[in-house]
């Protein structure tokens, strides 16, 4: 009885939070749209979609999303097959680098391009967003691998041939592919960051998400002072077109094979090709970390000052003055990512767990906050929280903490529930049934059966917590984080600590989910 | 996961996530200066008086317009006591809403009473002109490089010349001075102008100064600062203040200012602080520092660069700052239906 009333506390209080930091701050955008002057007033709406600028942002950003995702799908899945089903040199090491692009803040990924191309055009805005977002499909599609099984699969190919086999293995995939590419498509039309920074670069075209964070900068000096609902109408459209691509994702997920005991897939032999074959996740890892990570280090070494030029001198100075000048906000940064994971994580797994064994539901209601764009999220924080009852709360790093967390609720959830749904129900009852004492149960059965879905959720969550600019631009609290001191660092002309400060949240990045492993000596169950 | 003993972990969140926040005693500064120009000194300031500031700073994309929007929300319980803007328009914009309160600074004494509220309610200190930086590679020759802003409309530059769109920063308080100063209809002219010109229309100074530096165009309008960090990391640029002749209307000095709020918090640090961003030493650091900022006082040395001149070096343009503040909601709207967001 105990139990089962520290549980529902547990549950109550993850409601509690998902109601404050996800629901509040949606629901107050909403009510602002619809009510004002102490009425209702429906005009708002009306002018969804009105403006031929509005329209012509809207396409272009769609637009953006389909190439972006294309490129990203082309990558990911390419990534995935040949890494996971053919006989590449180092094939497993690189699999399993498919997700570290992540690691790395886009923002930082389109300084790196904008500093040896022109990234001006939209073909190379797509072509950059679909290599940030490429993970999601390359770990989507290595997981629909892994679980397709050998035998089917030698089944087909002795029944119906190479080609017709290779044909009903892609559609067997196809579900965790789309999936993958459904996510891409959700990040890249609502990013800002990136988009932003190229118009900063020059980009004369303008993303939704540009236009949204416009409106709301200049609420208050004269454009839009009569219409402060304006940026949020105007999102609509945008979160609509989200939440569609959110929850065909989520169903098409479902649909995916679930991995079992069973022989993994036949290795393809590539013979000569397989050096050629190389060039597929070498470029896409050169592309989306080792380009980066080079240029990063070229930048703290003096390359953009012509003046001066490179130099190992020059490197350590940026360095130092990266530590002494910024640790302050690498520690701010780091201390809000550990302390948003693990709220995450804390609201996640009730939440998880009542998906997977009660309310399936939850799986699709937690998708809201990443069904937002972050800016928009940010936003209705600022609406929820910007007034005298909230006062000590609405600019501290607390705020930010709980936006980090609501954010990135979803992949909580949906790795967590995932994890529940694999544990047979008899398991635990059966420890149950055997007498054992609570604290035994959690120790023994939970913890070894979740630890890695709970350590590849928090690892997630703390890494795309590091990356994150879009809330960070948004809410006060936001100040202080390694990444938007770098994007604005870089305006400013101050491409070398700049470069030193990015190759360190790279580092600490890297550290966290290495720790883990290393700490639990279990490889983490990726975002599956 | 369903076990109840998660108080080791609690503990540890709730001492990450106070941590993570900050305490309420610091002098709130909301700082439109760029960051990484500004934060030094505020440091600075913090290990002279011991007052701790919590500095909130704008980002690129929303200069100056994000804090403005910003401290006119609070306006109903501030959160900002002191604003340091890296212009002046939108500072007196707040001024005349009623969202400061005066104070006459010991510390600008010898600042010119130009750029000062006769109450205190603003004070202009360390200023940035509007220059045109020029590529040097693409125009070796001085004689050959553009002298005035009607340049940008002049056929012979056609297509290789930019400017930032004037809807944040510098350029909104430019191009809404210039409407003053021209009137409507010269104005009106000048826009067209740049329209018909082919002028490239690039989201922010700093854009327009690497599209010279990298030879996208020869020339273009941008910020003294802009100019000076491309000049210190060995790019072919020159400056070039525009609009020296006696009919000319002379070039575009823009001033920071520093403001306290009406109703902050921390009233009396705050005053502290406005002192000290308003002290000689503290313009010596904004001329000496990468911004290069001009000093409004003479008996403050001016940046080491050559290529910026010193306030009584150049002839600069006389404009209305009242005016100027009370109109930027209308050349707002304006600007905002010509050049798109």
């Amino acid at each position: 009885m105990r139990r089962a009333r520290a549980d529902s506390l547990w549950l109550l209080a993850a409601v509690a939070f998902v109601l404050a930091f996800v629901a509040a701050p949606l629901g107050c955008m909403a009510l602002e749209i619809v009510w004002t002057g102490g009425r209702l007033d429906l005009t708002p709406l009306g002018t969804i979609l009105g403006d031929e600028h509005d329209r012509r942002q809207l396409l272009t950003t769609v637009a953006l999303g389909v190439t972006g995702t294309l490129i990203a799908t082309l990558l990911g899945l390419g990534h995935a097959w040949v890494t996971f089903r053919t006989d590449l040199f180092a094939a497993r090491a690189l699999g399993a680098a498919g997700v570290v692009p992540l690691v790395l803040p886009p923002i930082l990924v389109a300084m790196a391009f904008s500093d040896l191309f022109d990234t001006r055009g939209f073909a190379a805005c797509a072509a950059l967003l679909g290599l940030c977002y490429a993970p999601f499909v390359a770990v989507l599609a290595a997981r629909g691998l892994r679980a397709i099984s050998g035998e089917a699969y030698e089944a087909a190919l002795v029944a119906r041939g190479r080609a017709a086999a290779e044909r009903w293995l892609l559609r067997a995939i196809l579900p965790e592919v789309a999936a993958g590419a459904l996510f891409a498509f959700a990040f890249v039309i609502s990013e800002h960051g990136v988009p932003e920074f190229l118009t900063v670069k020059g980009k004369s075209w303008h993303t939704y998400a540009e236009g949204i964070f416009a409106k709301w900068t200049r609420r208050a000096t004269g454009v839009d002072h009569a219409a402060l609902a304006s940026p949020i109408v105007a999102a609509l459209p945008l979160v609509a077109l989200l939440a569609v691509a959110l929850l065909v994702a989520l169903r098409l997920r479902g649909r995916a094979t679930i991995e079992g005991d069973h022989r993994p897939l036949p290795m393809r032999r590539l013979g000569r090709l397989r050096h050629v074959a190389l060039a597929l996740p070498l470029g896409y890892l050169g592309c989306g970390v080792v380009l980066p990570l080079v240029v990063m280090g070229r930048w703290a070494g003096g390359s953009t000052n012509r003046a001066t030029g490179v130099s190992l001198e020059r490197m350590l100075e940026s360095f130092r003055l990266a530590v002494t000048e910024a640790s302050g906000d690498l520690g701010h940064t780091l201390l809000v990512g550990v302390a948003a994971t693990g709220v995450l994580l804390l609201v996640a797994a009730p939440l998880a767990w009542n998906a997977a064994r009660r309310w399936p539901w939850i799986d699709h209601l937690s998708i809201a906050p990443v069904a937002v764009p972050a800016v928009l999220l940010g936003i209705g924080m600022v609406r929820a929280y910007n007034r005298d009852l909230f006062y000590g709360f609405y600019d501290h790093g607390a705020i930010l903490v709980a936006a980090y967390a609501a954010r990135f609720l979803p992949f909580g959830v949906l790795t967590l529930s995932a994890a529940v749904r694999r544990v047979p129900r008899e398991l635990e009852e059966a420890a149950l049934f055997a007498g054992r004492g609570q604290f035994a149960r959690a120790v023994r059965i939970h913890l070894p059966l979740f630890a890695p879905a709970l350590g590849s959720a928090g690892c997630l969550a703390m890494v795309l917590a590091l990356r994150e600019l879009d809330v960070a631009v948004v809410l006060p609290a936001g100040n202080g984080t390694v990444v938007r001191r770098l994007s604005n660092i870089v305006h400013f002309g101050g491409e070398e600590m700049g470069g030193a400060l990015a190759l360190l949240l790279v580092l600490a990045a890297t550290v966290v989910p290495l720790l883990a492993v290393i700490l639990t000596g279990r490889k983490l169950r990726s975002l599956s | 996961m369903r076990s109840t003993h998660w108080l080791p972990l609690l503990s540890v969140l709730l001492a990450c996530t106070l941590s993570a926040c900050g305490t309420d005693d610091a002098v709130v500064l909301y700082v439109a200066l760029d960051e990484e120009h500004s934060k030094q000194l505020v440091a600075r300031f913090e290990r002279e008086t011991g007052t701790r500031v919590k500095a909130r700073f704008d980002t690129e994309a929303s200069k100056t317009v994000g804090l403005v929007s910003a401290i006119i929300e609070e306006s109903s319980r501030p959160r900002c006591d002191v604003f340091w803007n890296n212009e002046i328009a939108h500072t007196v914009r707040l001024g005349q809403k009623g969202l400061l309160a005066p104070y006459v600074s010991p510390a600008a004494e010898g600042l010119p009473s130009a750029y000062r509220h006769t109450e205190g309610l603003y004070t202009g200190f360390a200023a940035r002109a509007r220059v045109l930086i020029v590529n040097t590679d693409l125009l070796p020759d001085p004689a050959e490089r553009p002298t005035s802003m009607w340049d940008l409309i002049d056929p012979r530059w056609r297509g290789r010349c930019a400017v930032a769109r004037p809807l944040t920063g510098t350029t909104l308080t430019h191009f809404t001075a210039l409407r003053g100063v021209l009137g409507d209809e010269e104005f009106e002219r000048f826009l067209d102008g740049l329209f018909e010109n082919d002028v490239q229309f690039l989201q922010s100074n700093g854009a327009t100064m690497r599209a010279v530096r990298d030879g996208d165009v020869a020339f273009a309008f941008t910020d003294t600062d802009d100019f000076h960090v491309a000049l210190t990391k060995g790019y072919p640029v020159a400056c070039v203040f525009p609009d020296q002749r006696a009919d000319e209307v002379g070039t575009m000095l823009i001033p920071n200012s520093v403001a306290l709020t009406l109703g902050a918090p921390h009233a009396e640090a705050a005053r502290s602080l406005i002192d000290f961003i308003l002290s000689e030493q503290v313009e010596g650091l904004l001329a000496a520092g990468r911004s290069a900022q001009i000093p409004l006082r003479s008996t403050v040395p001016g940046p080491a660069a050559q290529e910026i001149l010193g306030v009584d070096a150049f002839r600069s343009m006389e404009w209305d700052l009242e005016g100027t503040a009370a109109s930027l909601e209308d050349s707002s709207r304006l600007f905002q239906n010509r050049f798109g967001g």
